[in-house]
């Protein structure tokens, strides 16, 4: 039985690789950081699961700064592929926190690497890298060959990250592999999201629960795609012969007031009666013209992303609605 | 009142000399140095002034870019006019052997800084000692500050990181924030073992009789090679523009690690072929190209221009390092060996 590491693995991509990964036959360990709300929502299903959770999922708690622990966990679950989805992954938040931002992100990145250098028997490494790292792209849309430009602390910190996989792979030959990714939702998005927050808003306000949505810059437009489209990207990497970087996007771009008026129309709302532009948030530096350009994984891992637009949007906002209208009972 | 300027690597080549051509220029220099067990201001000992004396105008405190309260502490009390950022662990092959702490320092260190600024409300000017090493595998040749970057050791990778925020930093918040990215400078205060002072210092002793060989790595290493003295001038002329901007600072001209040692031997009168010894430990897992900067854009908006050509560099640190090491065995000034 292949075994996993999944660093991240109670975000939205790492509770939909665990489930990609069980359904193919691997044995799945997680790392989660101890908090005093013990939220794995995302992995309920699982953890439930007498037949899954202590037989084929195993969670591990470890957090990125804290290198021996990780050194132990890659020790006993002795991985043949390591899943490195873990980080602080806001990028507005990134403003607020971006020391931590850069020590979870950058060099949280780094430790692992420098764990996994040392390993007698090297897993495969995969790092979940970002759109972000083009910040003001001077080429649209960009592949793998387009130079970083990050203009947020996110940013910066995803872009040392993949330069640092792109080192180590070189340098110490190992099997590292950077996914740059363009933003990818699913219901299971944060809730501080632009895009869940539009589709729980509208599932709000149709349900009486909310009266009004304020948001920044609706101009604001980026490649968005299924997040499950996205986690079966990263397994392909992992299989492919070499360690290469792949950009995984869909190569369309819809702006945040498409994804009101998907969203609002279906909750079965006029959404100029709800949303209010506030300048609060707005972000510092704002990208633009992030498009993706996922030729060379369609070529040589085959993979194209299959969830249009405006399915994925409707789907979150049908989520949110039957979620809403079930806790208010 | 004089100008406040604050300086992190201070103790350091290039700290020193821009501590020196501050005062010079009438500023109140603060430096933070770090704590450690052995003295390490030895390159300060012609500017330092007892903290006894009336009228200082340099003044050291205890800091690292490793302890964010420490830094935000020091900057709200000296409250600085101009602060240059070039403290980091600044060894590349030592940055495959510490990634984590070169990273800590040269990346994490920088954001802890400009968050220690912005968290203070006061707005200086800042500059950020960003390096040649970012463009690594180079992507043109000669690199300018167009040149997209791609680095090939943990610490170019950490002068990037430190590099991008700085500019997103100036984006963001308004901050005055320029970036030198440097190509290498070297002077006789360069560190021991850095290979240019390394071959000069070894240049002296062989020439005294006490020592036989010097190993060194890769002679086929080519890169760009200023005077360290010349550089922290640029650096002062940045924060002098109104606005904000990046400097590509280099003499255009590159050499190889052979070429050094002609000049420096050759001076010296001495054959490094019979002396000099390749030991593969020294090389760097991956080695940088052809590494040569255009600093043409300093020239024209700065009026920088670098003076001490190679041979003349080579010339007066092998000369320094003789003086040095005459100095040492005569009881003159302490040998640190």
């Amino acid at each position: 039985m292949p075994r996993a590491l999944i660093t991240g693995i109670t975000g939205q991509d790492g509770s939909y690789l665990a489930e990609l990964l069980l359904e193919k036959g691997y044995q799945v360990h997680g790392a989660v950081r101890r908090t005093s709300n013990l939220d794995r929502s995302r992995l309920h299903h699982l953890y439930r699961d007498a037949a899954i959770y202590g037989k084929r999922l195993f969670l591990h708690y470890a957090e990125l700064d804290d290198a021996t622990t990780f050194r132990r966990v890659l020790m006993k679950s002795a991985p043949d592929e390591v899943y490195h989805l873990a980080g602080q992954s806001h990028v507005g938040l990134s403003f607020e926190i971006p020391e931590s931002t850069c020590d979870m992100t950058a060099m949280g990145t780094l430790r692992l690497l420098e764990i996994i250098r040392d390993l007698p028997q090297r897993p495969k490494f995969f790092h979940a890298s970002s759109s972000e790292i083009f910040g003001q792209p001077a080429q649209s849309p960009q592949d793998e060959s387009t130079s970083f430009a990050p203009v947020n602390p996110y940013g910066c910190a995803k872009a040392f990250a993949t330069q640092m996989v792109s080192v180590y792979r070189q340098t110490f030959g190992l099997f590292a592999v950077n996914g740059i990714m363009y933003n990818h939702e699913s219901p299971r998005r944060g809730e501080n999201f632009v895009t869940r927050k539009i589709c729980r808003a509208a599932a709000a306000i149709r349900l009486g629960q909310q009266k009004e949505l304020p948001l920044g810059d609706t101009t604001a437009r980026r490649d968005w795609g299924d997040a499950r489209d996205y986690v079966r990207g990263m397994w392909l990497t992992l299989q492919h012969e070499r360690p290469e970087d792949f950009i995984l996007a869909t190569g369309q771009l819809h702006s945040v007031q498409d994804v009101v008026e998907t969203a609002f129309a279906a909750a079965g709302l006029d959404w100029k009666n709800f949303v209010k532009q506030d300048a609060r948030l707005l972000r510092p530096a704002e990208p633009m013209r992030l498009l993706g350009n996922a030729g060379k994984a369609k070529r040589l891992l085959g993979w194209e992303p299959q969830t249009p637009f405006r399915t994925l949007i409707e789907e979150m906002t049908r989520v949110e609605l039957a979620a809403l209208s079930e806790s208010s009972k | 009142m004089s100008k406040k300027a604050l300086i992190t690597g201070i103790t350091g080549q290039d700290g020193s000399y821009l501590a020196e051509l501050l005062l010079s220029k009438g500023y109140e220099v603060h430096g933070i140095i770090r704590r450690a067990s052995t003295f390490n201001t030895g390159r300060l000992d012609a500017i330092y002034q007892d903290p006894h004396e009336s009228h200082r105008r340099l003044f050291l405190h205890y800091g690292d870019l490793a302890d964010a309260s420490a830094l935000a502490r020091l900057i709200s009390k000296i409250q600085p006019l101009e602060i240059y950022n070039l403290a980091a662990q600044s060894h590349v092959r030592v940055s495959f052997d510490a990634p984590e702490y070169t990273t800590d320092i040269t990346a994490t260190g920088t954001v802890r800084l400009l968050e220690a600024i912005r968290e203070t409300g006061i707005n200086p000017r800042f500059y950020q000692a960003s390096s040649s090493e970012m463009f690594g595998l180079v992507q043109e040749v000669p690199q300018r500050e167009t040149t997209p970057f791609y680095p090939r050791s943990p610490y170019g990778c950490a002068k990037v990181y430190s590099h991008w925020i700085t500019v997103n930093y100036r984006e963001s918040y308004g901050l005055h924030a320029s970036s030198g990215i440097l190509f290498n400078h070297e002077s006789p205060r360069r560190g021991e073992t850095f290979v240019t002072r390394k071959i000069t210092r070894a240049l002296a002793r062989i020439q005294a009789g006490l020592q036989q060989k010097l190993f060194l790595g890769n002679l086929d290493a080519k890169r760009d090679w200023g005077f360290a003295k010349e550089y922290v001038e640029a650096m002062w002329l940045m924060l002098q523009q109104e606005k904000p901007d990046d400097y590509v600072i280099a003499t255009g001209e590159t050499h190889t690690i052979r070429d050094f040692l002609d000049a420096a031997f050759g001076h010296a009168g001495l054959d490094w072929q019979k002396h000099v010894e390749i030991d593969p430990r020294y090389y760097r897992p991956a080695e940088v190209e052809l590494l040569i900067g255009d600093a043409s854009k300093a020239k024209r908006q700065l009026g920088w221009e670098p003076k001490t050509k190679f041979a003349d560099l080579a010339r007066l640190m092998v000369d320094a390092d003789i003086q040095l090491l005459s100095d040492q065995l005569s009881g003159k000034v302490k040998s640190n060996d």
